[in-house]
């Protein structure tokens, strides 16, 4: 190919660049900006940063707790997911039964199922058993879709390790059981750790059933978004300070899994 | 065999299935349950704010209120079909693009592709509320740069005028999804075999008949599956159009899934409320199974494809 393509090329991805980065660094410097900066009526690319937005919004506020339930949700239903899915993926991977593949596609509906259908009975289950309002109530509103995300990709990880390694294992003396834990767990440890983390970012980005099913106490951090923002007189730095620390985390994990971003992310269908 | 144990023994006898048990029963309450009940309530009258009407059982009443005398409902329906059908091409067409150059032309792609990962893992909630910032009508930074370059009239506020707000809301999520894309379609590409491409370019085939030949007929199903997830995603989008705009100006963006909270939460009539999360569900689950399909297209018979990069 031409230098002249090339440059053309090497142009073009810089532009994308430029447009998919620019809002988040412009949500990051604005976390940092007076009230004056921020609502300049010309963008203010330089300033004298400040860092009173983040001690106010998070301590004098009150959004700290809301990080804490964030963390909470978010390795809780992780944790479950992972404990109950394990399992479940490891049989679909090495085991034959009756309806196995209509059981499988059963996990991905629940994958997929549009929270804003079934969000309405779930509150009034969760009210029924005395659950909402508590951070129990998205846990498992988010095992719903992590528990089948962790069905789906682990199956795969799990079929990608041969048949003949759970053999070994069991003339060595293992149990069934043993062998599961001690030698198919550890070898797909990078499998299980991108799984992980990807149940945990999804449970961490979740609004819907956040946002319905808890209301005061057990508020998330992208629950507390939306009162931010008023009709008039918003606090962008303090909006921005709440944005940044909703999200930043997450980027640093994405970094961490992308190896297995592509897979998590189409149900195992293309390996990254 | 003695060293197995107990358990082992059990476990050998084709109980393994058991291990399924505790993430069916969850999900079975948790969320078929719900499900069910969702559909019975939809063939209820319930409501929380006329007094009244407490449950009682009214047949298709709902549906057909749904199919006959709701307007709103169907006009929000085809909203959303044409969020979906523009924001899924777009996002297709520019990814799948950005998608080549990368693969054809620019060595340090990983970095690249890290990059890009940025819009797609926010949450989307946070999305909503970074474009709010930016094309605020004062001092949006984009609103800004958008009128110096005569792009947006100066009087035009984005989030108030119903010719403007649609596409502004469809570009904020091809904005946040295009990478996806990319992050697929580059991961397929890297995917292929090298003899293919050999020989096609031995038989003295040009870039365009390569591509058209060779590249796509052996992408199609990666194709047909990034389609349908970002279509059945796009279809269920919530949190974005919530925050920027409510649904509004008017229902100028009110989404099916905006139109049901709405329905549920606003007017407190959960029975028909029932009834419109029924159709989203339905219109979810035809597209799920369309995906289960075009996932066995590939193999054959198990899910997943063998592709590295």
């Amino acid at each position: 190919m031409s230098r002249a393509w090339r440059g053309a090329a090497l142009a073009a991805v810089l532009a994308i660049l430029v447009v998919a980065l620019t809002p988040y660094l412009w949500i990051f410097l604005t976390s940092f900006k007076s009230r004056l900066d921020a609502l300049a009526d010309t963008p203010v690319w330089l300033f004298t940063p400040t860092l009173e937005h983040y001690p106010t919004v998070f301590l004098d506020k009150g959004y700290l707790p809301l990080v804490w339930n964030s963390v909470l949700v978010a390795s809780s239903t992780t944790l479950l997911s992972l404990v109950i899915g394990v399992p479940a993926a490891y049989v679909f991977a090495r085991h034959d039964f009756a309806a196995k593949e209509d059981l499988f596609f059963f996990f991905l509906t629940t994958r997929m199922a549009p929270p804003i259908s079934v969000v309405v009975p779930m509150f009034l289950l969760f009210s029924a058993l005395g659950i909402t309002d508590r951070p129990l109530a998205v846990i498992l509103a988010h095992s719903t879709f992590n528990l089948s995300l962790v069905v789906w990709m682990m199956r795969g990880f799990f079929a990608d390790i041969p048949r003949e390694i759970d053999e070994a294992a069991m003339m060595d003396g293992h149990s069934r059981a043993g062998m599961f834990l001690k030698v198919l767990v550890p070898l797909s440890a990078p499998g299980l750790a991108a799984t992980a983390v990807l149940c945990f970012i999804l449970s961490w980005n979740e609004f819907l059933y956040a946002f319905v099913l808890v209301a005061f106490e057990g508020r998330t951090l992208t629950v507390g978004i939306p009162g931010l923002v008023t009709p008039h007189g918003t606090l962008w730095g303090q909006v921005a300070a709440v944005a940044v620390v909703a999200t930043l985390p997450i980027i640093v994990f994405t970094f961490l899994v992308q190896r297995h971003l592509v897979r998590g992310l189409t149900f195992g269908a293309v390996k990254g | 065999m003695s060293a197995r144990g107990i358990g082992g023994a059990v476990l050998d006898r084709g109980v393994v299935p058991l291990l399924l048990l505790p993430s069916v029963i969850l999900l079975l309450i948790i969320l078929v349950g719900p499900f069910f009940y969702m559909v019975w309530t939809s063939f209820t009258d319930l409501s929380y704010s006329i007094p009244g009407r407490d449950g009682n059982f009214v047949g298709f009443d709902n549906f057909r209120r749904l199919m006959r005398d709701d307007p709103i409902f169907w006009d929000s329906f085809f909203l959303t079909l044409k969020f979906v059908v523009w924001v899924v091409s777009l996002e297709f067409v520019i990814g799948f693009g950005l998608a080549l150059l990368l693969y054809h032309f620019i060595e340090k792609r990983r970095l690249v592709v890290t990059l890009l990962l940025v819009p797609m893992m926010l949450a989307p909630v946070a999305v909503g509320l970074i474009w709010k910032l930016l094309l605020q009508g004062d001092f949006g930074m984009v609103t800004y740069y958008l009128r110096l370059v005569g792009l947006l009239d100066i009087r035009a506020a984005l989030f108030s005028d119903a010719r403007l707000v649609l596409p502004a809301i469809m570009a904020i999520d091809i904005w946040q999804w295009t990478p996806f894309v990319t992050l697929v379609m580059l991961a397929g590409l890297m995917s292929l075999p090298r003899e293919p491409f050999e020989a096609a370019v031995m038989d003295g085939a040009r870039p365009l008949q390569v591509f058209r030949d060779v590249t796509l007929p052996m992408l199609r199903t990666i194709i047909a599956l990034v389609l349908l997830l970002r279509g059945i995603d796009a279809f269920k989008e919530f949190d974005k159009v919530f925050i920027l705009t409510g649904g509004g100006p008017g229902t100028a963006t009110e989404l099916l899934s905006i139109y049901t909270f709405r329905v549920n939460f606003k007017s407190w009539d959960l029975g028909y409320g029932a009834t419109c999360a029924f159709m989203v569900y339905l219109v979810v689950l035809i597209l799920c199974s369309v995906f289960y399909k075009a996932l066995y297209w590939k193999e054959g018979r198990a899910p997943a494809a063998r592709a590295r990069s």
